[in-house]
């Protein structure tokens, strides 16, 4: 379904120049759940927003369902690939109502029967009619990244992206929305690429994960090797004990990863 | 036993008084839609240990720790039938009483250093800000102790740091320099309001290796305020568990497999496991009855 190669991103020109991302290798398969994890700055967050069009000048080649994808996006190819972001409190216009907010997907690419169209969605999610014409402000942390994936799927895409979805919510809510994710990626046969730092979250709902630090992919595990620590790379097996709480004794074999 | 746990007591240690003692405190804001009730009747002893108070968002977890401070924004009151520090009742304290111990005696470490720190100020000049401020120390004599506390939170190239702005540093070394600037007064109590939540999992161990550290060293009493039930745990002594403003519960750290209420369970239970399987996660049932069950039992507390 998804097949990046030699993907690589550059920010800043002359001295300043970083390469925020190098040589990303990634191939996800239709109706699978694909994890990204590492620490801010790794890069993880940008490979999604090349793929989903927010950044255009990345080099090597993004293939979605065969289609390789090219700096400038038809309407159309941005139907098969929306993104869900970190922070509903931010991504959610906060002067348009429920109903603005999921029609607009709608009538940019021109879809009819859009009342229809949002309840049915608004359902899906786990919100009733009476959320439709409500503004953000009216909603909870948990309610509104609900509309945020609703307005993702209202398209009916094929693949949905998403940035930290969970991680400005409480763990309560967080599971909620863990679970509406996996429900929603059964019905509907989705494929994700789900970027995280938080190692248990990726590990709960993606099958295979990549790790990444400094731009680079250095390792990418399987769920059994995520569950017994089985890994190969020094840099995952830290991060691997970094999320099993705070202990003294590992944490004096920590060491910089440059 | 299992009724002092539940409100946060613990029998007197006859060795060590505590170094601050709060009875019934309650919180409230008079807000344009009417009074918020943040915290309901809290109580606990806190002594020299880490002690870790954990909750959602609205639960008063970070009111808690503010009103210790008296830094409860304008709108708000506090009530306590007893809020002591080292002898010192904190609720008669004036105005002028309260600004020498904030910083000195209790300080706070707050969230994010991003926004914690002057940014117009080099780190090192508000470190030696925060000792002179306390302290009558010269400015020469104010520099050199900002430099070696710089040392002492483990920064490398402490002279270099010293002229730094607060946009310079990374978010794990902002911590680091605010922890240094709240140590310098060489306070008896320690306030870390989500002092890691901003920063990485491996900066975050880092991090609390240091107040770790630092509290083991100087005797200090640390509370850490999070909403991560399983990182407290692995760090602190004693937890204490809130909601809905109330103490729903007092663990053991150690013993987290041992909690009783079911509010505790949950919060255990919904976080998703490294170990774990791809079922769904069972979700938290919010109980009313909860609301009211504590307040009972601190008022049975408060009577004895």
């Amino acid at each position: 379904m998804i097949d990046i190669e030699n993907l690589g991103i550059v920010f800043g020109s002359g001295k300043s120049q970083i390469a925020a991302v190098k040589n990303v290798n990634l191939q996800v398969a239709e109706g699978e759940s694909y994890g990204i994890v590492g620490e801010s700055g790794s890069g993880k967050s940008t490979v999604l927003r090349a793929m989903v069009g927010i950044y255009s000048h990345w080099t090597g080649t993004i293939r979605i369902a065969g289609e390789p994808l090219k700096a400038k996006r038809s309407v159309s190819s941005r139907k098969h690939m929306q993104m869900v972001f970190q922070d509903p409190y931010g991504s959610l216009h906060p002067r348009r109502t429920v109903d603005d907010t999921l029609s607009e997907p709608l009538i940019i690419h021109g879809l009819k029967n859009r009342e229809d169209r949002v309840l049915k969605i608004l359902k899906e999610v786990g919100l009733g009619p009476e959320f439709r014409f409500r503004y953000p402000h009216q909603l909870s942390g948990g309610q509104r990244q609900r509309v945020a994936i609703a307005r993702a799927l209202i398209l009916e895409p094929r693949v949905i992206l998403l940035d930290e979805p969970t991680s400005a919510l409480d763990v309560s809510v967080q599971a909620e929305i863990l679970n509406l994710l996996s429900a929603l990626r059964k019905t509907h046969g989705l494929t994700y690429i789900m970027v995280s730092h938080d190692l248990a979250v990726v590990g709960h709902l993606c099958s295979r994960i990549a790790v990444m630090n400094r731009g680079e992919v250095v390792e990418e595990m399987s769920e059994e090797q995520m569950r017994s620590g089985d890994v190969q790379h020094d840099y995952t097996r830290q991060l691997w004990t970094a999320s099993q709480g705070y202990d003294r004794a590992a944490l004096e074999t920590f060491k910089e990863f440059a | 036993m299992n009724e002092m746990k539940m409100t946060g007591f613990q029998p007197d240690d006859p060795n060590e008084d505590p170094l601050i003692s709060v009875r019934d405190l309650h919180v409230r804001f008079s807000t344009p839609k009417g009074p918020v009730h943040a915290v309901r009747g809290v109580s606990f002893d806190l002594r020299r240990e880490r002690l870790g108070i954990v909750g959602e968002s609205g639960s008063g977890k970070s009111q808690t720790g503010r009103a210790l401070l008296r830094l409860t924004a304008g709108n708000g009151t506090i009530d306590a039938s007893r809020m002591m520090f080292d002898g010192m009742d904190l609720m008669k304290a004036g105005a002028k009483t309260m600004r020498s111990i904030r910083g000195s005696q209790i300080s706070m470490i707050m969230q994010d250093p991003k926004y914690s720190l002057n940014p117009v100020l080099t780190v090192g000049t508000q470190i030696a800000e925060s000792c002179r401020r306390h302290e009558n120390v010269s400015r020469p004599e104010a520099r050199k102790r900002a430099l070696a506390m710089l040392e002492t939170v483990r920064i490398r190239e402490p002279e270099k740091v010293y002229s730094l702005y607060p946009h310079q540093v990374s978010g794990g070394m902002g911590q680091r320099i605010m922890i240094a600037m709240m140590l310098i007064t060489n306070p008896k109590v320690m306030i870390a309001d989500e002092p890691t939540s901003a920063l990485d999992v491996t900066v975050q161990m880092q991090v609390l290796s240091l107040l770790d550290d630092m509290v083991r060293e100087r005797g200090m009493g640390l509370v850490l305020i999070s909403h991560d039930l399983n990182l407290v745990s692995s760090f602190c002594d004693r937890v204490l568990v809130m909601y809905g403003g109330r103490i729903m519960e007092t663990l053991d750290a150690k013993h987290l497999d041992r909690a009783q209420h079911p509010y505790t369970k949950g919060l255990l239970n919904c976080l998703p496991r490294l170990d774990g399987k791809h079922d769904d996660l069972p979700v938290l049932k919010r109980d009313p009855a909860w609301l009211n069950e504590t307040q009972d039992l601190a008022g049975e507390a408060g009577r004895r």
